[in-house]
């Protein structure tokens, strides 16, 4: 399938991105610091050390999506690659899915380093393995693929440096959902309140993806929660992706 | 290739209904409530605004109006625990903002029952804003209304009435608070300036009749205190007021601010004004 | 055989930025590329050459006209796979090296795994790079870059190749191996397409030329139709004739170290020359009979519009 045949040559290239090394090179620094920031805190500090290490992973994480990610299709135009590949039997939809999926792998072989190492510094304070930090780290892995297909979104018609503040605007409006929530527990009932409930649900609501405290406390996750979750990222990715193709699709390559 | 182009956009509706769909459902499903509602540890207010990049003003506004959500949401127990660390750390991050220390001194004071915590939270907001006269203004009203402690109020009025700004009212609730506290030295003095420099009849008016209370209560003390001496010597309630000059126990018979008598009743041995002092 | 291309009114606009005003490019452009023929589309910068070979790509989108290429729409997958294409300055992925390229092409182009090997193989040897196969495109010069492009541009073995300034760039013998690689794909029953500004490379293959200027096409049609093969005049060169002698057979352009170089406008009177030189016992050095080339109707074409 040509699909896959773009996302190896993607995950071969983005593979020898220089960006990925350092940000990995960061994730691996604030991670081994977990044990320093521990010692500051007012908290539990086995605690703290798996919260840091889940944060950085899902920082980080966010950040390759949003880095890459915003390049990847505007490179192939700006480089002018695209013309090549056009020429053949390629449809521009598969072409961008491809760079879309290339790009998933890459971060998938990330995130596991960040896992295995963040495993690894949680081990040396626990002694033991803590499986249970694997199922947070498959919700962050949710939300990237989430990020991931908006970069690539923002990267059919943006420059890089527009396309990421954009992305990263994507992700603050994410995580600051419970903003909207107080706001619409305060205003009166009315059509100010029925837009700004169909905002919520419209809106992204990546703290579906956090479920550190849940890990990091020990608690349950409520039942259906996990699937429940999935599948909003994937429908709201595959939302975002048909966005992209449809833009992509129709785009003058000058 | 057309016929995919008509069927987008009813593609992009549906996954549009399918993730608000499954955002609502979401949404609906209870994540446990923990003791610290999630946090589990806090950085102190010079490392969040060391991390805040120089956008301290606005970590402020996001952490308070966070704070708010946080402390109002009743199902959460255990909010108190995390209170002072929170508060000081908005309060690092924007010391001039004024909200945030009111707001958690009224917290302190509905949610946690803890009168000292909210005046430390009036206080901590002087300590920063020294040329703040609202906060010894606020605290002077809580002393005043929850506390009932005129003492401790005096001295926040004291404190606020000089400083720039400082609504006139303020004077007025500090020579009420001195006089409820019974300096009635102080109170005079107070309500003579503002008698003075009144700005309004009106204003003019109540000092007026402050001023007529403090001396009626000063006035009808000493009387009281006379008549009290007068029949430890005499053995028998004094007939008038003028008994107790010629008796030399009192120098002369006081009159009330208005110049006018006092009125003694010989049969209940108490002395009262002549009028009502807020019906002058 | 019918045509490979059909381009009919083809126009296309570009607004520039946010600015409303348009900027017209192709203003209508028609022709045709039959089957087997080697084709060449000329014209001088910025007249619409690019923007044309981009609509028949479907790179670009025409705001009118139709483009039937193999009989289908530009968009269709399935006349991609017939077709072969080369970009002007091509850029390829650094990393990459030769071999990997043309093999990450040829899966694009759905060659069989096990055709691949061997076709790459072949088309390295074609244009002369199986020794550079495994060194990194960033190594490449810019003719090999060239040589590696037209390799990609015929791994799938493409009925039809279309070449954007295939020809830049490149030293005379350079020149020479792609001119000798295009006139193959024509023996082998190929189509080609391909844009130069080197005429005279034009003029030597190519069966049919199309001339846009602005956005139009002003001339289009077989080599031989639009260049007469009249001849405007001869030019001899002679030695042993005294000066006033050659007067009035055509005028005298320079003479040195006794040979003396003529041209002869009036074709009649070319014999009468060469039998008075031989009369006199001199001696003819040069005869060269100048007919209209390419350059002469495409500078006539452009100073005409």
């Amino acid at each position: 399938m040509t699909i896959l045949v773009i996302a190896r040559h993607t995950f071969k290239e983005a593979v020898r991105d220089r960006i990925l090394y350092l940000l990995l090179f960061f994730s691996f620094l604030s991670i081994v610091l977990a044990r320093v920031l521990a010692v500051l805190t007012v908290g539990d500090r086995v605690k703290v050390v798996k919260d840091v290490c889940l944060a950085s992973i899902g920082f980080f994480g966010a950040l390759m999506a949003i880095l890459i990610g915003t390049g990847l299709v505007y490179k192939e135009i700006e480089k002018r690659t695209i013309f090549t590949l056009i020429s053949k039997p390629l449809r521009r939809s598969e072409f961008l899915l491809g760079k879309y999926l290339g790009l998933v792998l890459t971060l998938a072989v990330m995130v596991a380093a960040m896992t295995l190492i963040s495993l690894a510094v949680v081990f040396l304070h626990t002694f033991t393995l803590e499986i249970r930090m694997l199922s947070a780290v498959f919700f962050i892995f949710l939300e990237l693929l989430l990020l991931t297909a908006v970069a690539v979104l923002f990267s059919c018609f943006s420059t890089p440096i527009l396309s990421s503040l954009f992305a990263l605007g994507f992700y603050l409006i994410g995580h600051f959902s419970w903003g909207l929530d107080t706001l619409i527990r305060k205003t009166p009932p009315g059509i100010g309140r029925t837009l700004l409930r169909v905002l919520d649900a419209v809106l992204p609501d990546l703290e579906n993806f956090n479920i550190k405290t849940e890990v990091v406390q020990s608690l349950p996750l409520p039942p259906g929660f996990g699937l429940g979750a999935a599948g909003y990222a994937v429908v709201y990715t595959a939302f975002v992706l048909l966005l992209a193709v449809l833009i992509f699709r129709r785009r003058d390559f000058v | 290739m057309a016929g995919k182009t008509s069927l987008a956009p009813a593609a992009l509706l549906l996954l549009l209904g399918g993730l608000a769909g499954f955002k609502v459902g979401l949404d609906g499903m209870p994540r446990a409530k923990i003791p610290g509602a999630g946090i589990v540890y806090l950085p102190s207010g010079p490392a969040v605004k060391a991390a805040a990049f120089g956008f301290s003003s606005l970590t402020a506004d996001v952490s308070y109006v966070w704070a708010i959500q946080y402390y109002g949401n009743t199902a959460v127990p255990d909010r108190r625990r995390h209170f002072n660390r929170i508060f000081e750390v908005i309060a690092d991050l924007d010391p001039s903002w004024i909200d945030p220390y009111l707001t958690a001194a009224l917290i302190a004071h509905h949610d946690f029952r803890d009168p000292e915590l909210a005046l430390k939270m009036y206080d901590d907001g002087a300590a920063r804003n020294p040329e703040a006269w609202i906060f010894p203004f606020e605290a002077g009203h809580y002393c005043q209304l929850y506390l009932r402690d005129y003492e401790r109020a005096k001295g926040y009025y004291r404190k606020a009435m000089d400083l720039p700004g400082a609504p006139p009212i303020a004077r007025r609730l500090f020579a009420n608070a001195a006089f409820k506290t019974m300096d009635y030295q102080t109170s005079w003095e107070t309500w003579r300036e503002v008698y003075e420099t009144a700005p309004d009849r009106e204003i003019k008016k109540i000092a007026g009749n402050h001023l007529y209370n403090i001396k009626a209560a000063v006035d009808i003390a000493a009387l009281n205190a006379a008549l009290e001496r007068f029949r430890e010597i005499r053995g028998r309630p004094a007939r008038g007021l003028d008994e107790l000059a010629s008796a030399r126990l009192i120098a002369a018979v006081p009159k009330d601010f208005d110049g006018k008598d006092y009125l003694y009743d010989p049969k209940t041995g108490e002395v009262k004004t002549a009028v009502i002092p807020w019906k002058r | 055989m019918g045509n490979v291309l059909e381009l009919a009114e083809v126009r296309k606009s570009y607004r520039p930025g946010f600015i409303p005003k348009k900027r017209e490019v192709l203003k209508g452009v028609s022709f045709t590329v039959a089957a087997g023929e080697i084709f060449g589309y000329l014209g001088p910068n910025g007249a619409g050459k690019t923007t044309t070979i981009k609509c028949v790509l479907g790179l670009v989108f025409p705001d009118a006209g139709t483009i039937s290429l193999f009989g289908r729409s530009p968009l269709d997958p399935r006349s991609k796979d017939r077709l072969g294409f080369l970009p002007e300055n091509p850029y390829f992925y650094d990393h990459l090296s030769g071999r990997e390229f043309l093999d990450f092409f040829a899966q694009l182009s759905r060659v069989d795994k096990t055709e691949r090997p061997g076709r790459i193989d072949r088309l390295l040897r074609l244009v002369g790079l199986e020794k550079a196969a495994g060194q990194p495109l960033r190594k490449y010069s810019r003719g090999m870059l060239q040589r590696v492009g037209l390799a990609q541009a015929l791994v799938n073995e493409p009925e039809f190749v279309i070449l954007d300034e295939p020809l830049g760039g490149l030293d005379p013998l350079g020149r020479k191996e792609i001119r000798d690689i295009i006139l193959g794909l024509r023996k082998a029953g190929r189509t080609v397409l391909f844009t130069s500004h080197i005429l005279q490379d034009i003029e030597m293959i190519c069966d049919r030329v199309a001339i846009i200027v602005g956005g139009r096409i002003l001339s289009q049609g077989r080599l031989s139709d639009l260049v007469s093969e009249k001849i405007l005049f001869t030019e001899i060169t002679l030695a042993g004739v005294d000066e006033a002698s050659l007067a009035d057979f055509g005028d005298r352009l320079q003479t040195r170290e006794g040979r003396t170089l003529l041209k002869v406008f009036d074709e009649t009177r070319v014999q009468p020359l060469l039998d008075l030189v031989r009369e006199r016992g001199g001696r003819i050095h040069a005869l060269v009979p100048r007919t209209q080339t390419l350059e002469d109707i495409f500078v006539d074409t452009v100073a005409r519009r």
